[in-house]
């Protein structure tokens, strides 16, 4: 029993999968320190609230960003932390990281995760705003079903897409 | 001893037309299950209830709580005396939603058969009430000891928020982490099969190379 055990101990460190599993564990207890720690989500929410603000601006409409809340004459929002795409970003770095291959191709990853969910937020949001303006009896349920599995499966697709196309696929030589 | 080569690249050409096939039947999937969903969630909502309230009385002592699922919501009252109860919080209808997330990526993930994927239904539905009675709970709870209606320690007291996002991640993750718990083999079989077609394609490229 304890030759089996030290058999397969042996066997994953010449896979080196402890190393991602660290890792990926580390992200997983740094993402939860974030998402507790006001400033850090606080600044989040605010610098996201000024970025939908400043594009509904360039879209023609008068908003003004006060704190996490972006709100015109028509209608407002306010930037939570569920909102903020942090734990979506967060779910993905751990696979990212988690997933066995080079370095390079994991930096690849997260730069995918962190710049393709913020950017797809960033669409949500102003969605919303359209939305909570035109058709404000459908803002629940955009908000809750729609939006919410869109962000499931862009992550989803996203890693299947890196994990396809800029992963490293080990090859017995 | 031998050595692990690594190689890079598409690993073959339709993968990304099999990702695309996947994000576009989790889509319709989704659409089609949402108009049911106000049909079906008084039930799930009436199962998860039924679930939670054995344990709260497990967790409770004396027991504090009392649950009512009254259509798409639950309403949590406390016991606040002898007979009397007071509405503490509820869950609205948008809590549970993830079941519909859920079932489309269980029906749109390639390479499994029917059977299969029914058995993975039925088993990521059980998972995913128990994780939902479990949220239920645990944020209850959590709210107990925020606001001082149940002593805690003092490490529980200086970590409660990390409890509370550590419980709001989990609900949030549950359906995506039970979806790869269960598929997980499934997908390594694809991108397997993916792979060896990227082998097999670029070895006859080579043998056509050498002889020609």
């Amino acid at each position: 029993m304890l030759d089996a055990w030290k058999r397969h101990l042996r066997n994953l460190r010449g896979r080196r999968i402890w190393l991602p599993a660290v890792a990926a564990a580390c992200v997983a207890a740094f993402l939860i320190w974030i998402a507790g720690n006001d400033a850090v989500v606080g600044g989040f929410q605010r610098g996201l609230a000024r970025i939908t603000g400043g594009i509904l601006n360039l879209l023609g409409h008068r908003t003004v960003v006060t704190g996490t809340t972006v709100s015109s004459e028509a209608f407002g929002i306010t930037v939570v932390t569920a909102c903020t795409g942090l734990f979506t970003t967060g779910l993905f770095l751990i696979a990212v990281i988690a997933f066995p291959t080079g370095w390079t191709s994991k930096l690849i990853g997260v730069g995918l995760g962190i710049g393709g969910i913020f950017l797809l937020n960033v669409v949500r949001l102003v969605s919303l705003y359209y939305i909570g303006v035109h058709l404000p009896g459908l803002l629940d349920p955009a908000h809750q079903l729609v939006w919410q599995s869109v962000l499931i499966v862009f992550a989803v697709a996203l890693w299947l897409l890196w994990a396809g196309r800029w992963t490293r696929a080990p090859k017995e030589a | 001893m031998r050595r692990r080569k690594l190689e890079t690249g598409p690993i073959a050409p339709g993968w990304t037309r099999l990702v695309l096939r996947f994000v576009v039947v989790f889509l319709v999937v989704t659409a089609l299950l949402t108009g049911v969903w106000t049909f079906v969630v008084p039930g799930y909502t009436a199962a998860v209830t039924g679930l939670a309230r054995p344990l709260f009385r497990w967790v409770e002592s004396p027991n504090a709580s009392v649950l009512e699922a009254r259509g798409a919501e639950v309403w949590i009252y406390r016991i606040v005396g002898p007979g009397e109860i007071a509405p503490f919080t509820w869950f609205d209808r948008y809590t549970f939603f993830a079941v519909i997330p859920l079932l489309a990526l269980l029906v749109a993930t390639p390479g499994l058969g029917w059977s299969r994927r029914l058995a993975r239904i039925g088993g990521s539905i059980g998972a995913l009430l128990l994780v939902h009675a479990g949220y239920l709970v645990a944020s209850v709870e959590l709210s107990y000891a925020a606001i001082g209606l149940t002593p805690v320690g003092p490490f529980l007291a200086r970590t409660l928020d990390l409890w509370q996002v550590g419980v709001r991640v989990l609900w949030e993750a549950a359906p995506v982490a039970i979806w790869i718990l269960l598929t997980f083999g499934s997908w390594r079989r694809v991108l397997r099969r993916a792979r060896d077609e990227r082998r097999r394609e670029s070895l006859s490229v080579e043998a056509i190379g050498a002889n020609g």
